[in-house]
């Protein structure tokens, strides 16, 4: 064990002090660059499993009628594979790249809640155990990445797999969101002086922008899985007959899906952003532009999820709109394409490592920007939907791009991680490798699935053209597999006897480059001026530097406070878990249940109750001001009295509740029940943590913690409480003042 | 009738409105004497006439709700939004009380006025009597400017800064688009009152619902889309519109030149 603990002092990763301690050192750690690379090694090894998943599942279609795999265990391999290398590698990964690199390029310390950082990791692990403790279970998941409905319920899938499945992604759906609020607070707050929103590199604006997709989908998909699981425990029917829809699940489930496939693409652009114009030897061609259609992207990725649904039958004039919407997408992503062909125009190139692998995903990004436009249209995309040329097209995004992204990412920072630079002579082996398997694997497979070869099937009839085809795309991933361990040969290679790095290997010209490498703890000891886009090259280059980039907007330079930043952002992400319990609940009960319903609720009473929550959110605005003007004792009493009605609420809750077990009304008894204790009981679920927070407080308070006024922290639990009384406000009027109005 | 037909005879000539036209012209030309944004004037002017003259309005007369939504994005967002544009840039709309210039009543002046008036009962209303349509369609126009003015109003020092505007644009797009989802895949009627046309004026129904293929499912469909894709379009506009301007060259100032 001595022996990693030296390579990774030499490595630069341990401090001397830290010799003998130093799987402590790592596992407590709160440092972002260590929090990134663990991010990293996680997702590296579930790579490794997720790779040998696809392995097994190709080598299974290598021939026809080949009986290697039971059926059963290949389409958990399929499930597993694919919800692997989404949620626990691509994610992972290209968080952890952002953790590291991301607190440097804005040049600040560390990330705005380091311990949140943390926590945000530590769930990847704990999602990833949970999936895979699926099969000590009695089997894995076997539904497909997407886990469509009826399929994922009790009765077509009894054993537990789903379950495991739902929690894991619930798991690795918090830690998405908490890191992703810790990145977009990082970004608006810590930000060094003069580095400006506008000055920001392509890669830090995209990881902010790609952020606001992660706290705004994720929520969706867990309200979905959270529906699943009441389904699947409680025995409801949210997405299973009788009255449960189906379809529902479908809306809901790529209402997430289509952003996701967005939230690993738009860190691959930022990636690419970095990278070619550092090997052109130019600044990027049209910054303005590469940064203003990420926002564009992201937009329209919320608004188009219907085109995964054309074969579903929504109907024409569904299908049309959303043909339309979706081709929009190609004018954003070809403005980033075009920018990036054009900054490689007239440059001086350097064909190392990096760029080859940028290069490489820059235009099979272009091939898979291709067929995506025509599974836009519907009429196409009815004929290819469920055939291997789908497989094909999401791989060139997934691989093509996303991997080959990561990869070129991995070889540019790694040298700043690990302060030894990596072989560029296997580095080039590892890339004709790559290529040469990823074009093997997937380019045939555009043709088997015009040929018509089903995808999620277990195996094929030895139709003519297929058998060969197939043995040629599984030939390509061992090719691909063999760059994977040349990958990790060089990593390790670089690690045990690598060359030293310096401080900027590559001449780049962004902060990160401007201290040691790998950095020392607190980043930085001294940063350069700040003045454009580019400080390193100004550095260089006193005689010629880069137009001044002005401030013109309070915006740009103002900075929040990071714990009200923190608390609005979190706010908009659970409006999207709300709104989509809140919709699922207009919808079930749009034309009334069989059996018992809202008019069986007591409006009365709980409008009683309601208005003390709806008064708490009074008492808690003159706790506020009471702090404000610097009167302790009051600001403690507002606080207690909020609580005490915060409290109030909750009891009339239990106590409605208790009324409604008694007179036989459970969970399962029908949809209106499922909906309304799903909708109000997370309801009650954040007001008690409201309470949790405000007891916090309290206690904070009685401790003379608020010494400097106006507290950030009562302000910001204050506007959490706000929001949750703002949420009952929409529950109350759904479900007990709108069946009055009809 | 044949859509042909329908085409050429289907325009309203409703006094109140062109008299609103010709007076607002006058107006817009005796004020504003230079006339350099004149251009943008014309072209809310135009959209508001064919709006409120043409076939589209007869269509929403009772025939289509899809036609009715048509109608409700482009007063409540072309027609206020070019008006704006065409004010000159120096006209400050610091007037009135205060609280109308507030991000938030602007927000809730243009979210509220999709939501309100597509309550089944005012959604009905509307088109069953006149009065209360002439008062939606005022409010829409009003509704429409309240909330634009955040964005477009003509001193850049009134306008919100852009990625405030970016946030202000995109949350109410978000609020809008899920009323398009609901009535997308409502299973219940939102509007009745175009499911059953009290009269066909026009005797355009049976081309309508064979001829077009507008089953009343597929009309408050359409609506829904409407108000869910097309309506988002708009406001995808007005980002990209808000990030040219943020991202627009200044002038740097000497203070960040030395430091």
């Amino acid at each position: 064990m001595n022996e990693i603990a030296s390579v990774l002092g030499r490595a630069g990763l341990l401090t001397a002090e830290q010799r003998e301690h130093w799987k402590m050192a790592w596992l407590s750690t709160v440092d972002h660059k260590r929090i990134g690379i663990l991010y990293m090694v996680t997702g590296l090894f579930f790579f490794v499993i997720g790779g040998f998943e696809a392995m097994l599942i190709r080598l299974q279609l290598a021939v026809p009628n080949n009986t290697l795999l039971h059926p059963d265990t290949y389409n958990m391999l399929f499930t597993m594979h694919g919800t692997t290398m989404i949620f626990l590698v691509a994610m992972p990964v290209l968080f952890g790249l952002a953790n590291y690199i991301v607190p440097l390029q804005i040049g600040a310390r560390d990330m705005a809640f380091p311990r949140l950082n943390a926590f945000g990791f530590w769930l990847v692990p704990l999602g990833g155990i949970v999936l895979h403790f699926s099969f000590m279970a009695g089997g894995g998941p076997a539904v497909g990445w997407f886990a469509y409905a009826p399929l994922n319920e009790t009765p077509y899938s009894p054993l537990l797999g789903v379950d495991y499945w739902a929690l894991a992604l619930l798991v690795l759906g918090i830690g998405s969101v908490s890191v992703s609020i810790n990145f977009i607070v990082t970004v608006l707050t810590q930000r060094a002086p003069h580095m400006t929103l506008r000055r920001l590199p392509l890669f830090t604006w995209m990881i902010f922008i790609n952020s606001f997709l992660v706290i705004l989908a994720l929520p969706v998909l867990n309200a979905a899985l959270v529906m699943l699981l009441i389904d699947r425990r409680l025995d409801t029917h949210f997405f299973l007959q009788p009255g449960g829809s189906a379809i529902m699940w479908q809306n809901i489930f790529w209402a997430f899906g289509h952003p996701e496939v967005y939230i690993v693409a738009i860190p691959a652009f930022g990636i690419l952003s970095e990278v070619i114009p550092v090997f052109s030897r130019k600044p990027i061609f049209g910054y303005e532009f590469v940064a203003g259609s990420t926002v564009a992207i992201a937009f329209l990725s919320l608004l188009v999820w219907a085109h995964h649904m054309f074969t579903v039958g929504l109907g024409h004039a569904v299908d049309l709109f959303f043909v339309a919407s979706s081709l929009l997408i190609a004018i954003p992503t070809g403005v980033k394409v075009l920018a990036w062909s054009a900054t490689m125009v007239g440059g001086r190139i350097r064909f190392n490592t990096p760029m080859l692998f940028c290069v490489a995903a820059l235009v099979q990004f272009l091939f898979a920007g291709l067929t995506g436009i025509s599974h836009a249209v519907a009429a196409l995309d009815w004929q290819t939907k469920n055939s291997y040329y789908l497989v094909a097209h999401f791989h060139f995004v997934f691989v093509g791009l996303i991997v080959f992204a990561i990869l070129g990412a991995l070889h540019y920072w790694l040298p700043k991680m690990t302060g030894r630079i990596l072989s560029d002579r296997l580095g080039k082996w590892t890339f004709w490798l790559m290529t040469i398997g990823f074009n093997l694997t997937f380019i045939i497979q555009h043709f088997l699935g015009l040929a018509g070869m089903p995808r999620r099937v277990y195996t094929y009839p030895a139709l003519p053209g297929w058998g060969w085809m197939n043995m040629v795309s599984t030939i390509g991933a061992f090719f691909m597999a063999a760059a994977a361990l040349l990958f990790v040969w060089n990593l390790a290679a670089s690690l045990l006897s690598g060359k030293p790095a310096g401080d900027n290997p590559w001449n780049a010209w962004t902060l990160e480059w401007a201290t040691t490498s790998p950095p020392p703890h607190e980043n930085f000891h001294e940063l350069p001026p700040i003045r454009s886009r580019r400080p390193l090259w100004d550095d260089a280059n006193p005689d010629r530097p880069d137009p001044i980039i002005g401030t013109k907007w309070k915006a740009e330079t103002t900075v929040p406070e990071k714990n009200m930043t923190a608390v609005i952002t979190f706010i908009i992400s659970e409006s999207g878990f709300f709104g989509v319990l809140i919709l699922a609940y207009l919808f079930y009960n749009a034309t009334p249940q069989p059996g018992p319903g809202a008019h069986d609720l007591n409006l009365l009473k709980t409008g009683i109750f309601s208005l003390c929550l709806f008064a708490s959110s009074f008492t808690i605005w003159r706790s506020e001001v009471s702090l404000h003007k610097g009167r302790q004792r009051a600001m403690a009493g507002w606080l207690a009295a909020t609580i005490l009605l915060g409290s109030v609420f909750i009891i009339g809750q239990g106590l409605e509740y208790r009324g409604l077990f008694q007179s036989g009304l459970v969970v399962s008894s029908n949809l209106f029940a499922t909906t309304f204790f799903t909708l109000t009981g997370f309801h009650g679920l954040h007001v008690c943590v409201g309470l949790m927070a405000l007891l916090i407080v309290l206690g904070l308070a009685l401790g003379g913690g608020f010494k400097q006024r106006p507290s950030p922290v009562l302000r910001a639990v204050g506007l959490y409480w706000h929001f949750v009384d703002a949420v009952w406000v929409l529950v109350f009027s759904a479900v007990y003042l709108l069946p009055h109005l009809r | 009738m044949t859509t042909a037909q329908f085409i050429l005879s289907g325009w309203t000539w409703n006094p109140s409105v062109l008299v609103t036209g010709t007076c607002a012209l006058v107006i817009y030309v005796a004020s504003f004497r230079d006339g350099r944004r004149i251009g943008w004037f014309a072209a809310a002017l135009a959209v508001f006439l064919l709006t409120l003259l043409s076939p589209l309005n007869t269509l929403a007369d009772g025939y289509l709700f899809s036609a009715h939504m048509a109608q409700h994005i482009l007063l409540l967002l072309i027609v206020p939004a070019l008006f704006l544009l065409s004010l000159p840039r120096t006209l400050s709309l610091a007037v009135g009380p205060r609280l109308f210039a507030h991000p938030l009543a602007g927000w809730l002046a243009g979210v509220g006025a999709m939501w309100f008036w597509h309550a089944p009962a005012l959604c009905n209303a509307a088109v069953a009597s006149r009065p209360v349509h002439a008062l939606q369609t005022v409010s829409l126009l009003v509704l429409g400017g309240l909330f634009w003015r955040q964005i477009l109003a003509p001193r850049e020092e009134e306008c919100l800064s852009p990625p405030r505007a970016i946030f202000y644009l995109f949350s109410a797009c978000v609020a809008c688009s899920v009323l398009g989802v609901i009535i997308t895949f409502s299973p219940v009627t939102v509007c009745s009152i175009y499911t059953m046309p009290a009269m066909d004026r026009f005797g355009m129904l049976q081309t309508i619902r064979t001829g077009w293929g507008f089953s009343p499912e597929r009309d408050q469909q359409i609506g829904g889309l409407l108000m869910w894709v097309p309506m988002c379009l708009i406001y995808l506009t007005a980002i990209l519109a808000q990030l040219a301007r943020w991202f627009a060259q200044p002038a740097s100032p000497p203070a960040e030149r030395m430091s």
